[in-house]
């Protein structure tokens, strides 16, 4: 049985990966299409740093996942805490009203958000491009926001509330407190919160593409638009470059948990 | 005694509609070990979280060396509390998890430390500074949140039943320790907790409390002595509670007989619960007792035999160290200081009847009491 | 014991996804039911949304069809690393993340290369004496789009359930007469019934909603819901059949998503957070 399942999971694990082994070759090798392996080259990665205009689009990226995952973790944090406080029913309106955009299909958070700014732009503005770097701002927040929510919601809950009670009886104000105490026992939550809502911006497409307009590009909807011409090359290069970062601060990530984890096991059995 | 320090004005508390306190009206006095007894839902850490200034009162007010406080909030306080399950910062160390509140304050960084080191000795944590306060055991953790409280040198220090997650030997142990703490220190301790032993050994004063009202406030003797009705009667220690009548003064009949009695004050052929606690009861050949009854259940103890004896369809629990068997027929003598008399009250009949008693049963309650809230 | 006193902190936090949630979603219906040309209420584009049932009844299937692939293929995975060692347990965990974060366009333009008449696959095929396949452009090439792309929302819910069914209740099991396929079918499989269900959802819901994977895997007769939707707005045709298109997809993964949070409780409990 367990040795069925390790096979299942070993193909899975080859399933998974093939796609991504076949870009990382592409990115070395000298001809264009990714089929045939005609020798290997560093010179698309050379190419990607001259890019200008494809450094420029991944700068976009960044920038909006950036500010994007930041203002949600902070916007999200705090109303977490607001939301921890509500009597249950306003507590049900409110992660009835954190699911639609987690439930939803993107292409229909998409639709709806780009109808939205549409209507308010062109029909109340009178903008001719309402489509732009604020709108796509905007609606990164707004799905950014549900992961921060769901991530913080279950540290406030874990959290011992006499914690809080504790650090007011020895002289903290709720505010005091609240960075004294409550933000270290909810900072996992605050910081996976903040790591998925920036990866989820970061290769977010279908929503970018329906709210963005031509004065600002992510890397992702233009790769999309290579539907109609052939991929260069170099995008391998920085899908191999991501593909390393990514799989170094992970580890590096678990890595650092594990170390803290032995710590804590070790001072359990110290005393 | 001393000043009077705190007091509670005609306090209640409502939830959602439902009555959590019902009137409550106490004193507490400055250096005084006050205790707020009573069985989970009773009210009383309902009564600490206000004095500690976590609740506001529904109605009634709180007032502190003469000053109304009820809408003061907890840090502006001069008082501090030890929490149930002692509430320490995970994120912080022993030394720091004490020194929260005096950096709070702004207190220097030398008297932070003189202080810290202070209060490590006291509760005899020497050497644990650095410790993650959750490598500590149960009764290191209780220390450390004692020190913590203590350190910031507040007037009253509440306690939210701060032994009820210890083991039996160590629970003794530190009650012993909080006695001590609490006169070398000479402040006011107010403590919460449902175990009746702990607050008659460690307490100046008994608060017995159930649903959100007081049943009776006064010396632990006093409590144990002259419990005001059922309730207390029950609570505190083992009680056989019977119906009888209060012919006059001394004078109460029971069990189709008289007794003498040491109490007075009541109106004449007054209905009364009798109390007789199981230890005042002397057993004796079935010719020279008031009473003779038959045993049907007999329980090892250690110090003594748990045994019930039936006297006419009503059981009675008799302490003894002397073993009798089940069917022995024995007699039994009351001695007037033995004899009890409260007025009838709402309690009445609901306790002191040892039909359906059993060891495991009382065992059974106890768990059930760990929490509150 | 309630505490009112930092409610108020929720409330931009309500405002905003009102006005960014469920105020757009008013705005889809309002777009949905009037007439493109004339601007004024009208039935029209729900009526022509009867020509675009076989499209939806097409993606339903290709959905339900992956989502059940994922599950049989992600659950002996599930299983194997909820039962690893701590350390390993979490390196594979990461390994299932980790092509979540990757560019999911480029990792499905790779697929193109593999499954294409020329492609990886068929060249190896050819090199080893064995005829070329027909993959691409055929509804097996989407499916297999859309196992690839969302088989890690299918084994992280998974995971998440099986790694906390207490062990013991395993031996009790055990204890009581159980062997391996009545341990698993009497005690392990009704336990996993949460992660199950909210893996599958979450394959379904993107599934049933994707606009890329059929355009570059697919052929014409393998075009889907979102497909045309996107194809509503962008190469603007008519944006108030898109629209009334979409509250159609909404209320259908509504449904579905209702459905399942019926027969399996609370959504929360197996989701994917980590």
């Amino acid at each position: 049985m367990r040795r069925a399942n390790r096979i299942m999971t070993v193909i899975i694990f080859i399933f998974l990966y093939i796609p991504m082994v076949v870009l990382i070759v592409a990115s070395f090798n000298t001809g264009k299409d990714v089929t045939e392996f005609s020798g290997f080259t560093l010179k698309q990665y050379v190419r990607l740093f001259q890019d200008r205009s494809l450094l420029k689009l991944l700068a976009n990226s960044l920038i909006i996942s950036v500010l994007a995952s930041f203002i949600a973790t902070v916007f999200g944090t705090v109303a977490a805490l607001g939301i921890h406080n509500l009597n249950p029913k306003m507590r049900k309106v409110a992660m009835t009203l954190t699911d639609i955009p987690m439930t939803n299909p993107d292409i229909v958070t998409g639709v709806s958000l780009s109808l939205l700014f549409v209507f308010v732009g062109t029909k109340m503005l009178g903008q001719r491009n309402s489509l732009t770097f604020w709108t796509l701002l905007i609606a990164h927040i707004t799905f950014n926001l549900p992961y921060v929510i769901l991530n913080v919601m279950p540290k406030l809950k874990q959290m011992d509330a006499s914690l809080v009670d504790a650090a007011m009886d020895l002289g903290c104000t709720r505010v005091q407190a609240f960075f004294k105490v409550t933000v270290h026992e909810i900072m996992p939550g605050v910081v996976s919160g903040a790591i998925m809502a920036f990866t989820m911006s970061l290769d977010d497409f279908v929503i970018s593409y329906f709210v963005t307009g031509p004065s600002f590009i992510t890397l992702p909807v233009e790769i999309y638009s290579y539907t109609k011409k052939p991929i260069q090359p170099k995008i391998y290069a920085m899908f191999t470059l991501l593909f390393l970062i990514i799989f170094v601060l992970m580890t590096a990530m678990n890595l650092m948990q594990l170390v803290s984890d032995r710590k804590k096991a070790v001072s359990h059995i110290g005393h | 005694m001393s000043k009077e320090l705190i007091r509670l004005r005609d306090l209640t508390m409502e939830f959602d509609g439902e009555r959590i306190l019902d009137g409550i009206n106490l004193y507490i006095n400055d250096h005084e070990f006050l205790t707020l007894l009573g069985p989970s839902g009773c009210g009383k850490t309902t009564t600490l979280r206000i004095i500690g200034g976590f609740l506001t009162p529904t109605s009634g007010t709180v007032t502190f060396d003469g000053q109304t406080i009820n809408d003061v909030p907890p840090y502006k306080r001069q008082i501090n509390t030890v929490f149930q399950r002692y509430a320490l910062f995970p994120h912080l160390d022993v030394y720091d998890n004490i020194a929260f509140g005096l950096r709070v304050a702004k207190v220097p960084k030398d008297e932070v430390d003189s202080r810290v080191r202070e209060m490590l000795e006291i509760v005899s944590l020497k050497g644990y500074e650095n410790r993650r306060v959750d490598s500590l055991s149960g009764g290191q953790q209780q220390r450390v949140a004692i020190a913590r409280a203590l350190v910031n040198r507040p007037k009253v220090l509440l306690l939210d039943e701060p032994l009820g997650a210890l083991d039996l030997r160590l629970r003794k142990d530190m009650q012993n320790e909080l006695k001590r703490i609490q006169q070398a220190m000479g402040i006011t301790f107010i403590y919460v907790t449902h175990d009746q032993e702990e607050a008659l050994s460690m307490s100046d004063t008994v608060v017995v409390m159930d649903k959100g009202r007081i049943q009776q406030i006064g010396r632990p003797e006093d409590i144990y002595n002259e419990p005001k009705n059922a309730f207390v009667a029950d609570f505190i220690g083992e009680s056989n509670i019977l119906d009888g009548v209060m012919l006059e003064d001394y004078r109460v009949r029971f069990f189709g007989r008289v007794f003498e009695c040491v109490d007075k004050g009541f109106a004449p052929n007054e209905p009364v619960d009798v109390v007789i606690r199981p230890e005042d009861i002397d057993i004796v050949p079935k010719d020279q007792g008031h009473l003779v009854g038959t045993v049907t259940g007999v329980t090892f103890k250690g110090l003594n035999y748990d045994i019930i004896v039936e006297f006419k369809g009503f059981k009675w629990l008799i302490q003894t160290t002397d073993y009798h068997g089940i069917g022995t027929t024995i007699g039994i003598r009351l001695n007037p200081e033995d004899i009890h008399i409260m007025h009838k009250s709402e309690y009445s009949g609901m306790f002191g009847d040892y039909s359906s008693y059993s060891a495991e049963y009382d065992e059974l309650t106890e768990d059930a009491d760990g929490e509150e809230e | 014991m309630k505490k009112n006193k930092t409610g108020f902190l929720s409330i931009p936090y309500l405002i905003w996804m009102t006005a960014f949630t469920l105020i757009p979603l008013g705005v889809v219906a309002y777009y949905a039911l009037t007439d493109p040309a004339t601007g004024v209420f009208s039935l029209r584009n729900v009526r022509e949304l009867s020509l675009y049932m076989p499209v939806l009844w097409r993606s339903i299937g290709y959905s339900l069809v992956s989502a059940l692939l994922c599950l049989v293929l992600g659950y002996p995975a599930a299983y194997y690393i909820a039962h690893c060692g701590r350390t390993t347990q979490k390196f594979l965990y990461m390994l299932v993340m980790l092509p979540m974060c990757m560019s999911f366009l480029l990792r499905t333009l790779a697929w193109v290369g593999l499954l294409q008449d020329t492609g990886i696959i068929n060249n190896i095929l050819a090199a080893i004496g064995l005829p070329r396949l027909r993959m691409i452009r055929t509804p097996g090439a989407v499916v297999l789009g859309m196992v690839y792309n969302y088989l890690p929302y299918m084994i992280l819910p998974l995971y998440a359930t099986i790694v906390k069914i207490d062990g013991r209740l395993i031996e009790a099991a055990e204890d009581l007469g159980c062997n391996g396929v009545q341990v698993f079918a009497r005690v392990v499989l009704p336990l996993s019934v949460p992660g199950i269900l909210s893996g599958v959802t979450m394959v379904f819901v993107p599934a049933v909603s994707t606009f890329y994977i059929s355009q570059k895997l697919g052929g014409t007769d393998t075009v889907l819901i979102g497909d045309v939707i996107e194809r509503q707005f962008k190469q603007g045709s008519n944006p108030n059949l898109g629209a009334a298109l979409s509250l159609l997809l909404m209320i259908l993964v509504f449904v579905c998503t209702g459905i399942m949070n019926h027969f399996g409780g609370s959504s929360e409990e197996g989701s994917v957070m980590v």
